[in-house]
């Protein structure tokens, strides 16, 4: 693989990166968790994606300054991150652990957080439990509460003192689907106020929903980041696959295969055609006019890996 | 400090915990109200090495304050919660004094109202030697207080280590080997009340009351910095 | 008009190159519990994971041995010292001593090392995982405490051979020593399992009522120390009867009795121990009652558990 560009010249929009994250590696013992890892983040919305162990939430961490890297560096507002409190009155954290204080009430744990971060308005409390819609069982120990409530809970505390920058770990764990569209609803609103959020999550669907910028970790380094799009189209080394619905799959087939933009046809035993090509602006093109020539109706062309979950699994399989 | 320091309070607060306490704490008054009862007022000596530095200070104290100073770091890292605390922007020190605090608070009456009692039974009703007692009962309190606090923070093992240390170090080597006591937290307390009430003391100058007082504030001030420094430096899961 | 072409009947084949169903033996429940006990072993003396895991029980371990290596130079010392005919006569302490000596060691280390075989299932949740296998609650509070039970009649006759290695070594006749004192083998052997049932089952008992292992340790160790000073002084002081049965409350001297017994003399613990005094029946009942009723405790905690 190539090297990456270097950390200042991977941002988002032009912006000036709010974290930068420059060759940090971090093992434990023998295990590298993370390895030579650079990347910026602006302000938006970033995803942060990988499998099981990929090492997200050790990278996570050290951008939270709870984990030292092992190598490299890790800033934000252009200071280390790392044993710099008064920093962490500008970040948000919400890490992928879910106990709770079970003896405290939900507006309880919200105040506390706040009042550690300087917040003394009770306004702002009632402001972020009304956030995550939970002023009903604010009153209520945490205890009693179901495994959703009390993430939505966690995410209040880490939103009352209104921080520019929020680092979520997982934080959808234990969300129904509701509470899953307001917490999207919640976050693009955050973003479009200017905050900086870094969302890690094994849900590639709302990630790609939302994000503005995915970073893909795998096994350690970060395979690919950018829109996902355009991460797609820098794959040029693995063929796109075109669905390809015909009234006539066999005579389409000995036709396209012949066509200098198609590198292989795949035929099922429904009929239908996977065709794939490096270069799909000009099957585009071709595939029509063939069509025509040879008087097949076309009934579906519709690319199979144009989604964030077909880029992540070629990553994660390669 | 103060929402630190009530969160502690409420999480070292157990019902099952505190009932625990209790029935530690009053052993020592029930044996010096034996004591009295069978033999009449004990020696002065004799109380002490039995009651006050055997049970009350080389026993029941450490291990009351084991148990909740211990935990005051140690079941946040156990249940991941340290974290809510450590990304605050405030500096280390205002994270483990109030910690400190709610645990001495917490164990502190208990001791206290068990020495009190036991040097008032013991020593007939007199209350300098009883407040003598309890004064030093509160120094060996927040002595093992700072030490248990740093070691909940140093090992999810606190437990472990401090009862080899109250039991080997404290209990054995400190009755049986002389020089162990310039370095006990036990035999502190017990100059401490030498010096408190040297009136009923006097003559007992194994250890002095100067000596006591310097090294118990090396040693309150030196695991404090130690527990401050490890929670800077530490990874927090 | 050209008849249709013929479809060929559609073949397939699917291979299985992926998950393959186990069609070896099944074991059960022997098997089971046997894995929970290997399992309970290793966890006790920190195998299978990082060193920092070993270091308290093996400091435990080192702690019990130095004591019988001390014992054991002490004996020899005496020997070059005064000859060994008047080193008998000083009656130093030896096997039948020993347990007594080290007894605090002993409870402490089940008091450290026992909740952890139980307290982090429940509080993780990953008792369910025992429990949906074919193990019922008794299987697993049964092999749990024959893994800490095992752990412990290991740790107690380790530093008893080394005790016995000292003093053959340091007498200067040691086959003679031998032929005198070969009956202390069988003795110490034995009397380390009253010891060892007794401190797993009242440590086991102590961590079935809570999740936190601290707790469990605290709450024992503050027993044996609540018990040991209050019996040792009420005991002495009304004497007769009703001091014999104040000081079988002393809840560190009971399976010393039971050793007491064994090698039939007290041990030098508790010789000045009112308790002393009593039957070895009594003595031996005694030792069961405070070990089957705990265990049986123990038992119902954990019989009816589901996953």
């Amino acid at each position: 693989m190539d090297a990456l560009p270097a950390a200042d010249a991977v941002t988002t929009n032009g912006e000036a990166p709010v974290i930068r994250v420059d060759r940090v590696s971090r093992w434990f013992g023998s295990v590298v968790a993370v390895s030579d890892v650079t990347f910026s983040v602006t302000p938006g919305i970033t995803g942060l994606l990988g499998p099981n162990g990929a090492g997200k939430t050790t990278l996570l961490r050290m951008m939270t300054g709870l984990v030292d890297p092992s190598d490299g560096t890790v800033t934000v507002f252009g200071e280390p991150v790392r044993r710099n409190p008064p920093l962490y009155g500008r970040m948000g954290v919400m890490s992928e652990h879910e106990t709770v204080y079970g003896f405290m009430k939900g507006r309880d744990f919200v105040r506390m957080m706040g009042r550690l971060r300087g917040v003394t308005d009770e306004a702002a409390v009632d402001k972020a439990i009304d956030r995550v819609d939970l002023a009903e069982a604010a009153d209520r120990p945490m205890g009693t509460y179901s495994r959703g409530m009390r993430q939505r809970m966690r995410l209040a505390g880490t939103l009352v003192h209104d921080p520019e920058i929020l680092i979520l770990d997982e934080p959808l764990n234990g969300a129904d689907p509701r509470q899953r569209v307001h917490f999207q609803s919640l976050l693009r609103k955050l973003a479009a106020e200017g905050r900086t959020i870094v969302l890690s999550s094994h849900i590639l669907e709302e990630v790609e929903q939302l994000a503005d910028t995915v970073l893909l970790i795998v096994n350690g380094k970060l395979a690919a980041s950018g829109d996902f799009r355009a991460i797609r189209v820098a794959l040029d080394e693995r063929p796109y696959h075109v669905l390809v619905v015909s009234d006539s799959p066999r005579e389409l087939a000995a036709a396209v295969v012949q066509l200098g933009s198609v590198d292989a046809v795949n035929v099922d035993p429904d009929g239908t055609l996977v065709v794939l090509s490096r270069n799909v602006r000009d099957l585009q093109i071709e595939l029509p006019r063939l069509a025509q020539s040879a008087s097949i109706s076309l009934r579906r062309v519709e690319p199979l890996d144009d989604s964030l979950e077909s880029v992540f699994g070629y990553l994660v399989e390669r | 400090m103060l929402p630190i320091f009530v969160l502690t309070l409420r999480q070292l607060s157990g019902k099952w915990r505190l009932s625990i306490m209790s029935v530690l704490a009053l052993l020592p008054v029930i044996i010096a109200v034996l004591m009295v009862s069978f033999e009449g007022a004990p020696t002065v000596r004799e109380f002490e090495d039995a009651v006050l530095s055997g049970i009350l200070a080389g026993a029941i104290s450490p291990l009351v304050v084991l148990a909740i100073a211990s935990a005051a770091f140690a079941n946040e890292i156990e249940d991941s919660t340290l974290a809510n605390l450590v990304l605050a922007p405030i500096p280390r020190w205002q994270i483990v004094v109030p910690k400190l605090l709610a645990a001495i608070c917490v164990s502190g009456p208990f001791i206290a109202i068990s020495a009190f009692l036991t040097g008032y039974f013991a020593y007939s009703a007199d209350f300098r030697s009883a407040l003598a007692v309890t004064g030093a009962a509160i120094v060996g309190v927040a002595l093992y207080s700072s030490a248990f606090v740093w070691l909940g923070l140093m090992t999810t093992r606190a437990i472990g280590y401090g009862l080899i240390y109250i039991v080997l170090w404290e209990g054995f080597f400190s009755s049986f080997v002389m020089g162990v006591r310039f370095f006990s937290v036990r035999y502190y307390s017990i100059a401490w009340m030498h010096g408190f009430d040297a009136r009923r003391f006097a003559g007992f100058d194994d250890f002095g009351f100067g000596l006591a007082v310097v090294a118990s504030v090396a040693v309150f001030g030196g695991f404090l910095l130690l527990a401050i420094r490890r929670l800077r430096y530490m990874d927090v899961p | 008009m050209m008849g249709r072409p013929e479809v060929k009947k559609r073949e397939g084949t699917v291979f299985d190159i992926g998950y393959q169903n186990y069609t070896g033996p099944r074991e059960g429940r022997g098997r089971a519990r046997l894995s929970v006990i290997r399992n309970g072993v290793r966890t006790s003396l920190g195998f299978g994971r990082g060193a920092l895991a070993k270091v308290l029980p093996w400091l435990f371990i080192g702690v019990l041995v130095f004591i019988a290596i001390i014992m054991a130079l002490v004996a020899g010392a005496a020997d070059r010292l005064v000859g060994p005919e008047d080193a008998d006569q000083l009656n130093l302490p030896s096997h039948s001593d020993y347990y007594g000596i080290a007894s605090i060691i002993f409870f402490v280390f089940a008091a450290v090392g026992a909740p952890d075989l139980l307290c982090p299932d429940r509080r993780e949740g990953t008792i369910n995982l025992y429990l949906v296998r074919p193990l019922t609650g008794s299987d697993y509070v049964f092999s749990r405490w024959l893994a800490f039970f095992l752990v412990m009649v290991a740790v107690a006759w380790l530093p008893q051979f080394i005790l016995l290695m000292g003093l053959l070594m340091g007498d200067p006749r040691p086959v003679n020593y031998l032929l005198e004192n070969w009956l202390d083998i069988p003795r110490f052997l034995l009397a380390a399992i009253p010891l060892a049932a007794y401190t797993t089952t009242l440590a086991l008992l102590a961590a079935a009522f809570t999740t936190r292992r601290a707790y469990a340790a605290v709450f024992l160790v503050g027993l044996f120390v609540i018990t040991t000073p209050f019996t040792t002084g009420l005991a002495s002081e009304i004497g007769g009867t009703a001091g014999q049965w104040i000081s079988m409350f002393n809840l560190s001297n009971i399976p010393v009795h039971v050793n007491d017994v064994i090698f039939g003399e007290p041990s030098v613990i508790t010789r000045s121990a009112p308790a002393a005094e009593m039957s070895s029946w009594i003595l031996v009942g005694w030792f069961l009652l405070w070990t089957l009723g705990p265990a049986g405790v123990l038992w119902m905690r954990y019989r009816r558990l589901t996953p």
